[in-house]
Formats: structure tokens, C-alpha cells, sequence
């Protein structure tokens, strides 16, 4: 794949634009997002960087298995290759939905 | 990777260059944890880690009572190498430990 098109319903942007993923990975830094492993552990946390092979930092980490919250790290680092997703969120901490 | 781009930007390998000699927390796949002494690593996430504790978690379902079992399996590794394909998670270790 080489674009998408984005929806928003975020704040910032109010219209429909078309952009490459890279676009995307430069415009989620700093973000509250959710990242899906392949094996179905959710991430939610502040995206601090990542890198074209989708490896990941974030900030104030949550993991949260079955819906349910396990574990916290203050910093986490997640290999790429067990990325499902990454997506933004209107997360506010605390916010366990 | 991404390294044409403005060399401000860190990437999360350069997040993790930040504990080398430090203890860590690992995540890997097939329910195990690692919490030792970052001495090196790599791209592929190949890591040498020292005094290490290994946790193998199982669950067993009892087939009457349907409960789930767990069982967690600790051994001591003084120097370890680390195959990087195996990483899920690399953090600082939990306050919690």
C-alpha cells in the first residue's frame, strides 16, 4: 500500500486529506496512541518515537490484556514486527477505555 | 529506516542506547520475562544482558473445576545473549518487582 485516506475526528484537522504512512509516522509524535501487538496486548501510552520498521518508545506505557489493565511502564520500547496497528487516541490518562 | 531524515529526531533505538549498563525489563514471546543488566544490543534488538532472573509463566486449566492455574518458573543466568526475534518489550524494571 502506498496511501490512505484519513478520516478525522480529531481536533486539529477538519478535512479529508490523502497521505503516505510515513506522513502518518511523522504526524503522531508526542500523541496519546493505542498500538496493537500481533498478539492481541494493547499499548496505550504518549508516542515518543518510532522508526520505519514500526519499533516503538512511549511514554507512561499501560498494557492492557482481555480489555483489562496489567502492567505500567514508565517508558517502553516495542519491536516492530509485533505491531498490529498504531493509532491515535483521545486517551487521557487515567482513561482505561 | 528513516535516518535521512533531520538528525534531531531520535529514533527508539537511541532510547534504549540510554540504559545501556542499566537493569531492564524484557517482554519476550512465548510468556517470558528477563529482568537484567543491559550490556550491549543491536538493531535486530539482539541483546547481552548480565545477572539475569528468567520468568516462564504458564497456565493450566484444571478440567474440573475450569480454574485457571498459574505457574511462574524463575531460574539465574550470570551472561546471557539474547536473540532478537524473540523481543516483544524493553523498559526500564517495574517499581513493582
Amino acid at each position: 500500500w502506498t496511501s490512505f485516506s484519513i478520516m478525522s475526528g480529531a481536533t486539529e484537522k477538519s478535512s479529508t486529506t490523502t497521505k503516505t504512512p510515513a506522513d502518518f509516522l511523522k504526524s503522531i509524535r508526542g500523541r496519546p496512541v493505542v498500538v496493537k501487538l500481533n498478539s492481541g496486548v494493547d499499548y496505550r501510552g504518549i508516542l515518543a518515537c518510532l522508526d520505519g520498521y514500526m519499533n516503538i518508545a512511549m511514554e507512561q506505557t499501560e498494557e492492557y490484556v482481555n480489555g483489562q489493565l496489567k502492567n505500567k511502564y514508565g517508558d517502553a520500547f516495542i519491536r516492530g514486527n509485533n505491531v498490529l496497528y498504531i493509532s491515535t487516541s483521545k486517551r487521557t490518562l487515567g482513561d482505561g477505555a | 529506516m528513516g535516518s535521512e531524515e533531520e538528525s534531531a529526531v531520535k529514533e527508539p533505538l537511541d532510547l534504549i542506547r540510554l540504559s545501556l549498563d542499566e537493569r531492564i525489563y524484557v517482554k519476550l514471546r512465548h510468556d517470558r520475562e528477563l529482568r537484567g543488566k543491559l550490556h550491549a544490543y543491536d538493531q535486530h534488538l539482539n541483546m547481552i544482558l548480565g545477572d539475569v532472573e528468567e520468568i516462564v509463566t504458564s497456565v493450566e486449566i484444571d478440567d474440573e473445576t475450569y480454574e485457571e492455574i498459574v505457574r511462574t518458573t524463575r531460574r539465574t543466568i550470570p551472561f546471557l545473549f539474547v536473540r532478537g526475534d524473540g523481543v516483544i518489550l524493553v523498559s526500564p524494571p517495574l517499581r513493582t518487582a
